[in-house]
């Protein structure tokens, strides 16, 4: 059984990632606002969408030695990606997309 | 919205698996807003990382928030600096994703931007304590309660344009992360990753000229 977490530790995580997050979201609006940017700032920063949510989708789906416990636990995710990605597409829809995930999920851990 | 009552609950369930009250899931949930930093601490508490370790680990994954608030500059001239600042403070992935193609749109304000940011944000920190609060009552699997955020950044990503630009970035992000991975950086592996695609596609977007 895991130790639960106190409030002297809730705090100190919750204080210490509170200032560093609040810094990463507020200071490079503050920066950049208000300047005529450079064409290519602009440009860069149209990027960041596609290159994030990669980055993001990338991090929950990859691990090195994912098919060491044999291919099918380490396949099973990927193929609900895709089912996913197809009703994404089609549908445009962030909850259709997340229900069409874990039902997808939840019927190929099963098998 | 129904996204993030779909991810909350089973974020709070597992906030409560590790001994957080109620108060403390909304609490981070409104701070944190980060459904990606929650799961991390829930997962390295009950891995028994070292408290310097799980702050060091969730602020370098929301360090790509930086790269989301660098985005909205744009949008944001001429905007005062109270609502500049709360929108600012609200961004997370999800509502970026919404606000981003809105802008994009146009007929979009950061008003309305932050109005979705704080909506989100309630919906987010009010399903977080409904789910510690029901807690080990309900047994869905994490695994399987977590693929739902997959999910989201997963329609997101395939909502943006195919233009050849934005594959090479989520190319290369996608081995950047991977990469990363490998070496054994699993916090810095978002930005790190991110930030590589953004660096190809510039250098595609300029090849192609």
């Amino acid at each position: 059984m895991v130790e639960p977490v106190s409030w002297t530790s809730f705090l100190i995580v919750f204080a210490c990632c509170a200032a560093t997050m609040l810094l990463c979201r507020v200071v490079p609006l503050f920066a950049l606002k208000g300047r005529n940017l450079p064409e290519g700032v602009e440009r860069a920063l149209g990027f960041i969408p596609p290159a994030a949510f990669a980055a993001l989708v990338a991090n929950d789906l990859l691990t090195p030695g994912m098919f060491d416990a044999g291919l099918w636990p380490g396949a099973a995710p990927l193929v609900a990606a895709v089912a996913v990605a197809l009703v994404g597409f089609k549908s445009k829809s962030l909850l259709w997309s997340a229900l069409t995930g874990v039902v997808v999920y939840g019927l190929l851990m099963l098998i | 919205m129904l996204g993030y009552v779909a991810i909350g609950i089973p974020c709070g369930i597992l906030s409560d698996s590790i001994g957080l009250s109620w108060l403390q899931a909304f609490l981070l949930s409104v701070l944190f807003y980060s459904g990606a930093g929650q799961f991390m601490f829930a997962n390295m508490w009950l891995a028994g990382s070292p408290i310097a370790s799980i702050v060091a680990s969730i602020s370098l994954v929301n360090t790509r928030q930086m790269l989301y608030s660098a985005a909205f500059a744009p949008a944001c001239r001429g905007v005062g600096k109270g609502l500049s600042f709360l929108f600012a403070a609200t961004v997370t992935d999800e509502s970026y994703g919404v606000n981003v193609q809105r802008f994009s749109e146009g007929g979009w304000s950061v008003a309305k931007a932050t109005l979705v940011n704080v909506f989100s944000m309630s919906s987010w920190a009010v399903s977080n304590a409904v789910g510690a609060l029901v807690g080990s009552a309900i047994g869905i699997p994490l695994a399987i309660a977590s693929f739902a955020m997959t999910s989201i950044f997963v329609c997101l990503l395939v909502t943006q344009r195919a233009m050849v630009e934005n594959i090479v970035a989520a190319g290369v992000a996608v081995l950047g992360v991977f990469l990363c991975k490998c070496a054994g950086l699993t916090g810095p592996a978002i930005l790190v990753g991110a930030v590589a695609g953004v660096v190809a596609a510039m250098v595609a977007s300029w090849a192609r000229r």
